[in-house]
């Protein structure tokens, strides 16, 4: 979990300069801005004189360090985006290996990533390069080349801007990175299950999922029993989702740094779950979030590495109890930090205590997720409050005939209105 | 065979200037401080697996923080003589090799070091330094040299992020110095007569110093014994 900053070092993260003193601009624009993915927020709430004082005040503790006057950082002059560039960047990209801490796919789990440590000793985490919008000093392509040119002072991520090629591979490189993924997430707030006539295949990697719908889905840290998460690993899980007359079949994507079965000491075994009420009804009345509580129940449809999928029923986090007996199936894949994951069932519940999912029913949903190599497991985990998700209905051949109809009856209104009009002069 | 004079004339210049250096020196009187570190306690020499890059690293590797040779010397501490001016000004070299820093201690006087990169594959010079601007500079494959300033006394940590166990150290001392071998002996040569104060330095066991009298051209010795911490 990333500490305060300790003001009397001097020392800062991000900075636009070519030596260590951040420009006063610098300081501004976190106090502003704050740093995603920490526990520091934005202050531009405050007037713009309050956070230019702040900044003054903030310098007052390290006199020392800022005696040295600032030097700005000259980027390499600007390359834009085309295929060439992003052809060098791959190239250079691998040449100067990010993937040792950043991952061969950019998303933070290199082979470097357990052993990286900051300026104080305390264990740092890479930067997952396909969530930009995690980036502590900003998503910019500017501020991007700003931090591969002269790092991010205080932690491992050295500085590049001598250790390139040539310096427009810079910008090659940003500009492959800014390729790597979205700006901004574009989360969903309705799950849509496309209704289907083909078998629902087990394989996460099936032709049938990359065409079928995504939906991401934000995740916070567990705080509200002990022991709490506050900076969880699992921030986002998109969910592709599936049904026939017989089945029903979740398509959860993640990432998670390291494929974890655990040592039951300081690592456990990475797992995911989805939360239905037991029984979906018309009623409002959900469950208690968290896993339910003593009164109501929540059935869980849930993996767990080493242990594949299975259901259980839970009373709050520290009662659950497996459900046995059930037809479930799925199929886990985990390459370049991530899991994809297939989870089926029958559609209609068989046994007490399991929904059975129907069409053009809103139903209740919430998702947990442990990343069990971050020491994560019981309440220790990333989590959603409910959602819902809603079974289309399956398509029928009415939609060939309706539009048709209608569209003749228009005509035919039109053509009335015409004539009549017509025949009046 | 303007080429010829210009080499012949800057022979004779070196010539000339190692001759002028010599004499004052050895106007001076200076001696030879052999200086021996002893360690009683036991080495501190950790293993461990290795699980990247083990064509260049190999599968195990060591970390070295007290490392004791044969009887009972303390191989790379640092001894120096801050009183003698006019070392050596040879630019300092530590090389990436093997996935270890090679010299484990590089001792130089304030200016340049090299920073060589033998491994072809990724290293990141990190410094931990507080008198000098701390570094933290890629080094890919591609980037066999570095030249980086040092220009402040200090004993500086070097590491390597990419590889957590790589640990180095550069002691920028003025005056004479050096680190000691395997058997715990350094030489500190030129150290001018008279009254000096001879320190030793160790990552791990700290410093000690100790004033000798130095006798021009003859070697006086002297002897530490660190204890452990």
């Amino acid at each position: 979990m990333p500490k305060p900053r300790d003001f009397t070092k001097g020392l800062y993260k991000i900075r636009t300069t070519a030596n260590k003193v951040p420009m006063d601009q610098d300081l501004f624009k976190i106090i502003t801005d704050g740093m995603p993915g920490t526990s520091m927020p934005p202050w531009a709430v405050l007037p713009d004189k309050d956070r230019w004082n702040l900044v003054a005040y903030i310098k007052t503790f390290a006199p020392d360090a800022f005696k040295e006057a600032p030097k700005k950082l000259d980027l390499p002059k600007d390359v834009s985006s085309s295929e060439t560039s992003l052809k060098r960047g791959k190239e250079m990209f691998e040449a100067i290996e990010c993937h040792k801490c950043h991952g061969t796919e950019g998303r933070a789990d290199g082979p470097s990533r357990p052993e990286l440590k900051d300026e104080w000793g305390f264990p740092v985490a890479p930067a997952n390069l396909t969530k930009r919008w995690t980036f502590r000093g900003g998503a910019s392509r500017t501020d991007i080349a700003t931090r591969l040119a002269n790092g991010v002072l205080g932690t491992p991520m050295p500085a590049f801007l001598d250790s390139v090629e040539k310096p427009e591979d810079i910008w090659h490189l940003t500009n492959y990175i800014v390729s790597l993924g979205p700006e901004r997430p574009r989360y969903a707030t309705l799950i849509t299950v496309s209704a289907t006539k083909d078998a629902l295949p087990d394989d996460p990697n099936a032709e049938f999922w990359k065409k079928a719908t995504a939906s991401a889905i934000p995740l916070m840290g567990q705080v509200i029993v002990d022991p709490r998460n506050f900076n969880p690993v699992i921030d986002l899980v998109t969910i592709r989702a599936a049904y026939n007359d017989t089945e029903v079949a979740f398509h959860l994507t993640w990432d998670d740094p390291s494929e974890t079965k655990g040592d039951g000491k300081q690592t456990f075994p990475d797992a995911i779950s989805l939360q239905f009420p037991p029984q979906i009804t018309a009623s409002t009345e959900r469950p208690y979030f968290l896993m339910g509580d003593a009164s109501e129940a929540v059935y869980l449809l849930r993996w767990q590495q080493g242990k594949g999928v299975g259901e259980a029923s839970a009373n709050g986090p520290a009662k659950i109890a497996p459900l046995q007996g059930g037809e479930v199936s799925g199929k886990v894949v985990y390459t370049n930090g991530q899991y994809r994951l297939v989870m089926k069932r029958p559609r209609i519940a068989k046994g007490e205590g399991r929904p059975t999912f129907q069409p053009a029913v809103f139903t209740p949903v919430a998702i947990q997720a442990w990343d069990g190599g971050a020491g994560e497991s019981g309440t220790r985990m990333s989590l959603t409050s409910w959602y819902y998700l809603r079974l289309e209905e399956p398509q029928s051949n009415r939609r060939f005939v309706i539009p048709p109809v209608v569209a003749i009856l228009t005509l035919a209104a039109m053509f009335l209105v015409v004539r009549a009009a017509n025949r009046a002069r | 065979m303007r080429k010829g004079l210009t080499i012949g004339t800057a022979v004779a210049l070196v010539t000339g200037a190692a001759m002028w250096f010599a004499t004052t020196v050895g106007a001076q009187g200076g001696g030879t401080v052999e200086v021996e570190v002893k360690y009683n306690g036991a080495p501190q020499v950790e293993k461990l697996k290795v699980n990247k890059d083990t064509e260049k690293c190999g599968t195990e590797t060591t970390i070295e923080k007290v490392v004791v040779g044969g009887n009972k010397g303390l191989a790379n501490a640092v001894a120096s003589a801050p009183g003698a001016k006019g070392a050596s000004k040879a630019k300092a070299v530590i090389d990436q090799h093997g996935c270890k820093f090679v010299p484990h201690v590089v001792v130089m006087q304030p200016g340049e070091i090299e920073i060589k990169n033998s491994d072809d594959i990724l290293h990141n010079i990190h410094t931990y330094s507080t008198a000098n601007p701390s570094i933290n500079k890629a080094q890919p494959k591609f980037k066999k040299v570095m030249t980086e300033k040092l220009e402040k006394p200090e004993f500086v940590k070097v590491t390597c992020d990419v590889h957590s166990w790589m640990l180095g150290w550069v002691a920028v001392v003025p005056g004479v110095a050096a680190a000691t071998d395997t058997n715990g002996v350094a030489k500190l040569e030129n150290v001018p007569a008279g009254k000096q104060k001879i320190e030793v330095w160790h990552e791990t066991l700290g410093k000690q110093e100790k004033e000798v009298d130095v006798k021009a051209g003859s070697v006086t010795k002297v002897s530490f014994e660190m204890k452990g911490k």
